[in-house]
């Protein structure tokens, strides 16, 4: 049913199309040509992988901050406050187009500025995940952990990790998604390179097809980067720690 | 200071900004058009969502077409792309903004709604079926009771959502509303304008998702939970 539902969208996109002006609704063919020169084209090849390797590098970004800020409130409950009354429901209530604008005002257009909006962006998600995951620790495990060695990272990598395994998963997966649509609104105004640039560009000349192009290579980064890396890993996680997840 | 105003306006100039935008009808036009933006494209789209999470519920047959092609490619088409298309379609104005808010809230929705159909008791449905053998009944006195908390979170979580997307959707296609305020403020270059929008929005959704929707929450749960 499901193929069947894809299939009839399909076909009643390609309909519509023929009876609607190129501009408005274009042709299934020619955004499918347009999607494979995006893949293979050299001129159009750039801009995807400019885009692909800004969000992974914002998703790694965004673990690791969220993660230490996470970290310091657990570790130090002092802090706790400051991060999950302060700093949180700021980063959470913050307008991305906010971060957009101010980051386009500041930074010149290039690639910091885009990692820039995207790392701010997905910072309150992986936050409010890993600190799940950290308050989900059992304090026995902690305990026993501190019994074994004294060295921090030991702990950490040995214990702590594992433990936390499920919810970086988790945090990972959530900013993959969070981050594959937010990538346009962080080049869309101003990156002179990128996927953002590319859809702006065919926008503002009306060239449907390579915008709709577009649209689709994100739902496939989406759905390929979801199904290639990030379930098989979270299922072999899983299955490792098991019992770390209740 | 170190920078220009324009980079980074003082504390002072935006409460200057802030008050300009308070007292004026301009500022208070512009944040009532962003709230009806919002509920509107809220209702609409939790409607969708939900009566999608509904079928695949009770209708096994489009159950993976739901939840395996369409939600994921709704989830995954970019929000950017929804304003740009909607801009095409319709033109500058309200229809595209809230049209553009609604499509990127769906998936939302209908994930939520699909997940608090999926905790629903067993035991209860069974209760509901020994009362009685019509299942309008059934669903209008058992079911949706039991789904008023998961509705309200889901609700609560649209509602924060709902604005970031707002604002970029007036900022591209709207032509009132405090997203086109921002996108006036950063033509003309007046940053301390834009914080002080900025200001507001935060503000606003904070506290009435603290004073107002959590409160609720908590109310509803004791209640039906």
């Amino acid at each position: 049913m499901g193929e069947a539902l894809v299939l009839f969208a399909l076909l009643g996109w390609w309909l519509l199309a023929r009876r609607l002006p190129e501009f408005v609704l274009p042709a299934p063919m020619a955004v499918a040509a347009r999607l494979t020169d995006l893949f293979v084209d050299t001129g159009f090849l750039g801009h995807t992988i400019a885009s692909v390797w800004r969000v992974v590098a914002s998703v790694i970004l965004a673990v690791l901050i969220g993660g230490v800020l996470a970290a310091v409130a657990w570790r130090w409950p002092l802090l706790q406050g400051i991060v999950h009354e302060r700093i949180k429901p700021f980063l959470n209530s913050f307008p991305s187009i906010g971060w957009a604008i101010l980051a386009a005002i500041w930074f010149p257009p290039e690639d910091f500025a885009v990692v820039f909006v995207q790392v701010l962006i997905l910072t309150p998600f992986c936050l409010i995940n890993i600190s799940e995951g950290l308050r989900a620790i059992d304090g026995e495990m902690v305990e026993m952990a501190r019994s074994f060695t004294r060295a921090t990272f030991r702990r950490i990598r040995l214990v702590g990790l594992p433990l936390l395994a499920p919810y970086l998963m988790s945090a990972v997966r959530i900013s993959y998604g969070i981050g594959w649509k937010i990538a346009l609104v962080s080049e869309v105004l101003g990156a002179p390179s990128g996927l953002g640039y590319v859809m702006v560009r065919a926008q503002t000349s009306a060239d449907m097809p390579t915008f709709l192009a577009v649209c689709l290579a994100i739902v496939i980064f989406y759905i390929a980067g979801e199904r290639i890396v990030i379930v098989p890993l979270e299922r072999r996680l899983r299955v490792s720690f098991a019992g770390a997840r209740t | 200071m170190l920078a220009t105003p324009v980079v980074l306006p003082g504390p002072i100039a935006v409460l200057r900004s802030l008050w300009e935008l308070a007292i004026s009808t301009r500022g208070v036009r512009h944040l009532v058009a962003s709230i009806l933006h919002v509920c509107v494209a809220v209702a609409v789209s939790f409607l969708i969502g939900g009566l999608l999470a509904l079928a695949a519920h009770y209708m096994r047959v489009v159950r993976f077409a739901v939840h395996n092609r369409l939600g994921p490619f709704l989830n995954s088409f970019s929000g950017i792309g929804w304003m740009l298309l909607a801009l095409m379609w319709f033109g500058v104005g309200g229809v595209s903004v809230i049209f553009a808010i609604s499509a990127v809230l769906v998936p939302f929705a209908l994930v939520n709604t699909a997940a608090g159909l999926a905790a629903l008791d067993e035991t209860m449905t069974e209760m509901g079926r020994s009362f009685t053998r019509n299942r309008w009944r059934q669903f209008l006195l058992v079911t949706l009771p039991s789904l008023y908390p998961f509705v309200f979170a889901t609700l609560r979580i649209m509602f924060g959502v709902a604005w970031k997307v707002t604002l970029t959707a007036e900022l591209f296609a709207g032509d009132e509303g405090l997203g086109y305020v921002i996108n006036l403020s950063r033509q003309e270059y007046d940053t301390s304008a834009i914080f002080a929008v900025i200001i507001v929005i935060i503000a606003f959704v904070y506290s009435t998702d603290r004073f107002i929707l959590a409160p609720l929450q908590t109310r509803f749960e004791r209640q039906y939970a």
